[in-house]
């Protein structure tokens, strides 16, 4: 156990260097810490919304879809690439399960998503911080009650955010493990994760009662093996607190990331082990 | 058991395309591989012997037949633990430096940390890539590649090496070096499989030889039964005159032998190479 632990860190340590070398992977960090950066300037189109909502939604909104498109595409190339340059054949040669790579590959690509998403969220932080600082100012002159964040949201929520990347890294590379391009794994990858977005809808409609067996049976198919990526996208709530979380909610919303990421590694590494390098 | 490697009534089979049309890679193939040996698997292109060296690894599934690596089921991780690889053209994740590969290989392969230092700068050593240790992968040349992976190939000091084409693209003076760390794992009494297609380096090097074709074993042996020829005789002669020819003739006719060919002995083009081409190793 202790040497399998070991083979999986030494995989998940050599891909997390690999990824952070990644131009791509500069690109969407510097891309999204601009998009952060630049909530401030564009806060005059708040729609009405409070100043801090603006900025939060911007950037958690950046964090969101860059990250996704990182965890899909990085993890994709990170798995494709031992396969395509045959570095797997050197790796697996050795006494080193496939379940134990696959691990090392998710670790890896985790550990890479966990620095993209703190560093987003330290800068995120730090922007919400200075505007509040300049509105408690604001509404202490005028007499009114300042809008504020929850620091503790804020960390809850990144949490929160690196669980949902972990999970669409588990689901790609369940996918990579059947899929023999990386074109495929990316589209289907992707498309994985817009299902988890809207997988509500069918949970909405499956809770609605249907004359129909056949679609009773596809929605309670597609809302057990899609995961509801949505219900990670508690910033309002966390960070604005605009409605209170309780407590055992966040502890659910937790268990299921963590069941479905659980079930799409193992589903993952049994698929893997059939594989032919 | 003797055998390095047990293969028995191997068959591997593609299946191809979405109608999954099905390709014999490996035909009823049986071989006993003894330790201690160099042994060549020779064979043109596509004949089977990656395809057998991936099975023997496990790194694809046999359709039929049952092969054993020193003993041991060929798919555990406690044969691979016994077992060095280089597979053909190998890759590597060029910004590792070549000391960071094969510390890394040697970590995979469960090498203890207080012997970690040691045997990685033992393997460098043996693949003569000290000096270049400290250098990323990305920089290497086709030869100090091939060295490189031969380092973390044996930094866990396996007793069984198998080498997928090792000598592939290099040239004559990087393969001479390849040839020499061959024979360094053969006189520390290790077992080394290699395959390839260059026979005449395979000649030099190995002990016994397979030969297949079409997935099959066509001819199976050691290097001199299958080689030498018997019914022959090769002199070197030196300062042969004509009379001395003729006379040496006639003797032989009178023992009922007779000479069929008189040539002059040549040097290979690989010789006159290395001899021509030095200190340059492929650096």
């Amino acid at each position: 156990m202790k040497d399998s632990l070991r083979r999986t860190l030494w995989i998940s340590r050599v891909t997390f260097l690999e990824a952070v070398r990644q131009r791509f992977f500069a690109f969407l960090l510097v891309l999204s810490a601009a998009m952060v950066l630049s909530s401030v300037s564009l806060r005059v189109f708040d729609f009405g919304h409070g100043e801090l909502k603006f900025i939060a939604d911007f950037g958690f909104g950046g964090m969101f879809f860059f990250g996704s498109v990182l965890a899909v595409v990085m993890t994709a190339q990170l798995f494709f690439s031992e396969i395509d340059n045959k570095t797997a054949l050197t790796l697996l040669a050795k006494p080193l399960s496939r379940p134990e790579f696959l691990l090392g590959k998710f670790f890896g690509a985790w550990a890479v998503l966990g620095v993209f998403v703190l560093v987003l969220a330290s800068l995120q932080g730090v922007v919400l911080w200075a505007r509040e600082q300049e509105l408690i100012a604001a509404a202490e002159q005028a007499g009114r009650i300042p809008t504020t964040f929850s620091i503790v949201g804020l960390c809850q929520l990144v949490l929160l955010q690196w669980l949902r990347l972990g999970v669409v890294i588990a689901i790609v590379l369940a996918i990579s493990s059947l899929a023999r391009t990386f074109l495929f794994t990316v589209v289907v990858g992707s498309l994985a994760v817009v299902a988890g977005q809207l997988q509500w809808i069918a949970q909405d409609a499956f809770l609605r009662p249907t004359d129909s067996p056949a679609y009773a049976a596809f929605l309670w198919i597609s809302t057990r093996l899609i995961p509801n990526l949505q219900q990670f996208n508690l910033a309002d709530a966390l960070v604005l607190g605009s409605s209170a979380v309780e407590e055992g909610a966040l502890i659910a919303v937790c268990l299921s990331g963590l069941a479905y990421l659980v079930a799409y590694l193992t589903l993952g590494s049994l698929i893997f082990r059939q594989r032919e390098i | 058991m003797n055998s390095a490697i047990s293969v028995r009534h191997l068959t591997k089979d593609f299946r191809i395309g979405i109608r999954g049309l099905k390709l014999r890679a490996v035909d009823d193939l049986s071989l006993e591989i003894p330790r201690g040996q160099v042994y060549g698997l020779l064979g043109p292109n596509g004949c089977g012997k990656s395809t057998t060296l991936k099975v023997v690894l496990g790194l694809v599934s046999a359709t039929a037949g049952e092969i054993s690596i020193l003993g041991e089921p060929s798919a555990t991780s406690a044969a691979r633990r016994r077992t060095g690889f280089l597979p053909e053209a190998p890759y590597f994740h060029k910004f590792l430096t070549g000391r960071e590969l094969v510390r890394y290989c040697a970590q995979l392969s469960g090498v203890a940390a207080s012997d970690l230092d040691a045997a990685v700068e033992d393997a460098l050593g043996l693949a003569a890539m000290k000096e270049a240790a400290g250098r990323p992968i990305g920089t290497y040349s086709k030869g100090m590649l091939q060295r490189i992976g031969f380092a973390q190939a044996v930094v866990h000091d396996p007793e069984l090496i198998i080498l997928d084409e090792p000598t592939a693209g290099v040239d004559p003076v990087g393969s001479a070096s390849i040839g020499r760390m061959i024979h360094a794992m053969r006189d520390k009494g290790k077992t080394v499989v290699l395959c390839s297609h260059l026979l005449g380096q395979v000649e030099q090097v190995c002990d016994r030889v397979a030969i297949m074709d079409r997935g099959k074993l066509v001819l199976e042996g050691a290097v001199e039964d299958v080689l030498s020829r018997r019914d022959r005789h090769v002199m070197t002669i030196e300062a042969m005159t004509p009379a001395a020819r003729t006379a040496a003739e006639a003797a032989l006719e009178a023992h009922g032998a007779k000479i069929t060919s008189v040539t002059h002995p040549r040097r290979s083009l690989e010789d006159l190479f290395r001899e021509l081409v030095t200190g340059s190793r492929d650096a």
